[in-house]
């Protein structure tokens, strides 16, 4: 049978009738209100739909806002922090720098052995406060996006061993045998931060030494080379009482120890751990942990380097000493600028076994007329000073002599903030070496020596 | 223009003259669908003022009063099919005042594409309103019909003036709607 077709044809020859027709009529008029009242309920879904997704939007607006709100605040309290950080900690180095640059000064003259023993208990107790600020503004660096990481050659095997020469005695005093091991990569110069890798390994090698109350500290150097990438690995195993799995996920929390009895026992900040993962993190890399239940924990700390190779003439000789030959073939005159009062002596008590003349002003303005009246064979320009600062001075001593094409005075810059880009800053305005606050002897007498030759 | 317009035309036709009548008038008339409308199409305006000037001529009623009639007629419909408007209203002055913003809205949110005139409404005094009219369609007497569709509606006797007005562009006119009661 054939399936009939959805419409009848239409023919004027056959009439409608009546009831046919009115029926049609009522049907269409029927459709056409149905019609009407679905348009209605389609509107009104509409309607209810596009207000669900206004009040959707504003509660996403306003989500949106509320975390922002929290985001900005939570910003600016962390760097209202950081900045109280720096401030306090620069507040805090510079008596500090007063306090250990007299107690090395103290330690070049003659003492009784009593009194010596005093003075290493303060230069011990002045370091050991020292390294805590330091962690405190690292790990307050790192916070704030501002932790610049060096990229220097340096001698892996060198840079380890004197990790190894500080912590020796320590681990021969408890009675442990610490073994370093170098792996068949890990041989030669390396290019990347030798002062993080110092802090890393040295934080590593102190705590297994602190928690280990017999048998060894072992550490594995070792450079992985995968696709043109070369990895340098620490692997520090002790035979200590091991890490639970609780102790391990607050281990890298900063201001955390694995626990309250930790701090009690043995000090610290509980700041190490952290900042040395941090630092192998900013290094492309990471810091782990693995302990099992019958003792010993693990670190590996691993982040990227670069071969690289050894410079040609690697000066081994005390600068001290040539320093002193220096001045046997010339007098020197040095012109320094440092407006705090126990800096100024730390300053002259340093150079005082030096056979030179120190002159020292309290600002950047006072040294160039000092530089006006006299011109010195070098220049020692604090950076942050009163009335003119180390920048301002430098520049305009810089733009003197250009201009009256005169001798240029080597001018070195001594300051607490003395991180990468501080350096190029200095060195673009014109000074020709950097030397950081807390002053070392050994470092003011090297930058001095490179200037002056 | 919507088709809910030309259906009840062609019904008022239907009843004055007849079915017979209708169907002749509307063979004789060149109409896009052939005289088939729904309520809910929309078709040309020019058909509708054709068919207004057909009916016209087969009535011999001029088409102006025609015109007048359907806008009565085309008011009772709208009681009819959307008596909500109509039952909180307190008189015919306030029906037309929510013309604009009360039943066109409504109309708008079913047939979004229509074309609507515009009532412009202000209030003379308690018992007088200006209505003013504005539409491009040649409907000022439907228009008419319509205002005395709901003075009518609201069972008031009033007075209705209408003054057309000259617009280059569109059809407008005012209407002055004095209640007498």
């Amino acid at each position: 049978m054939r399936e009939p077709d959805r419409l009848p044809p239409l023919s004027s020859d056959v009439p409608v009738a009546r009831r046919r027709y009115d029926r049609e009529r009522r049907a269409r008029i029927e459709a056409e209100q149905l019609l009407e009242a679905k348009s209605r309920e389609l509107y009104d879904a509409n309607t209810a739909l596009r207000k669900q997704a206004e009040s959707l939007e504003e509660a996403i607006r306003q989500r949106t806002a509320d975390f922002e709100a929290a985001r900005i605040q939570a910003e600016a309290a962390n760097a209202a922090k950081s900045v109280f950080l720096a401030t306090m900690s620069h507040e805090i180095r510079t008596p500090l720098n007063g306090v250990l640059g007299m107690a090395e000064a103290l330690n070049d003259t003659s003492l009784t052995l009593a009194q010596r023993d005093m003075l290493n208990v303060v230069l011990h107790s002045g370091r050991l406060l020292q390294t805590v600020l330091n962690d405190i503004l690292d790990l307050s660096k790192i916070e704030a996006g501002k932790y610049e990481i060096e990229e220097v050659a340096f001698n892996l095997l060198d840079t380890v061993r004197s990790v190894e020469a500080m912590f020796a005695l320590k681990a021969q005093e408890k009675g442990l045998d610490l073994k370093i091991v170098f792996g068949p990569g890990a041989d030669g110069w390396i290019r990347g931060d030798p002062d993080r890798l110092r802090q890393i390994l040295g934080n590593l090698v102190s705590n297994a030494i602190k928690f280990t109350s017999k048998g060894s500290v072992h550490v594995s150097i070792d450079i992985c080379a995968v696709n043109d990438r070369h990895e340098l690995f620490l692997i520090v195993a002790d035979t200590g009482k091991g890490i639970s799995s609780e102790e391990r996920d607050r281990l890298f929390k900063p201001y955390e120890q694995s626990n309250s009895a930790i701090s009690r026992e043995f000090g610290g900040t509980g700041l190490g751990l952290s900042i040395s993962r941090r630092f192998c993190q900013l290094m492309h890399g990471d810091l782990s942990v693995e302990s099992n239940a019958c003792g010993g924990a693990t670190f590996t700390a691993r982040f990227r380097v670069s071969p690289a190779q050894p410079p040609k003439l690697v000066s081994d000789r005390n600068h001290q000493d040539d320093l002193k030959r220096l001045l046997l073939e010339r007098p020197l005159r040095i012109l320094a600028a440092e407006d705090n009062k126990t800096n100024q002596l730390v300053l002259r008590s340093l150079l005082n076994s030096l056979d030179l003349t120190l002159e020292i002003v309290s600002d950047g303005s006072a040294l160039i007329a000092a530089w006006e009246q006299r011109r010195p064979d070098l220049i020692l320009m604090d950076i942050q000073m009163p009335i003119m600062n180390g920048q301002e001075a430098t520049a305009a001593i810089r733009h003197a002599e250009c201009k009256r094409k005169i001798t240029r005075t080597p001018i070195i810059a001594l300051s607490a903030n003395m991180m990468r880009h501080h350096e190029i800053e200095y060195r673009k305005i014109g000074m020709d070496g950097c030397v950081p606050k807390p002053f070392r002897k050994e470092q003011l007498f090297s930058v001095m020596l490179a200037c002056l030759k | 223009m919507k088709g809910i317009v030309f259906v009840e035309l062609i019904r008022m036709a239907e009843t004055v003259m007849g079915e017979e009548a209708v169907d002749e008038v509307l063979d004789k008339c060149e109409l896009s669908t052939d005289g088939a409308y729904t309520t809910v199409g929309n078709y040309p305006c020019t058909e509708l003022i054709t068919l207004v000037e057909a009916f016209s001529k087969h009535s011999g009623t001029p088409s102006a009063e025609l015109q007048r009639l359907f806008g009565k007629w085309m008011h009772e419909h709208f009681v009819l099919s959307y008596p909500s408007f109509f039952t909180d209203k307190a008189d015919a002055l306030s029906m037309l005042s929510a013309i604009e913003d009360e039943v066109h809205v409504e109309v708008r949110k079913l047939y979004p594409d229509a074309e609507l005139p515009r009532f412009d409404t202000e209030r003379l005094g308690p018992n007088v309103l200006c209505m003013t009219y504005r539409s491009p369609r040649p409907l000022n007497d439907f228009c008419q019909g319509l205002v005395e569709g709901c003075v009518d509606h609201f069972g008031h006797h009033a007075d209705i003036h209408r003054q057309d007005l000259a617009c280059t562009r569109e059809h407008a006119c005012n209407f002055t709607i004095t209640l007498r009661d």
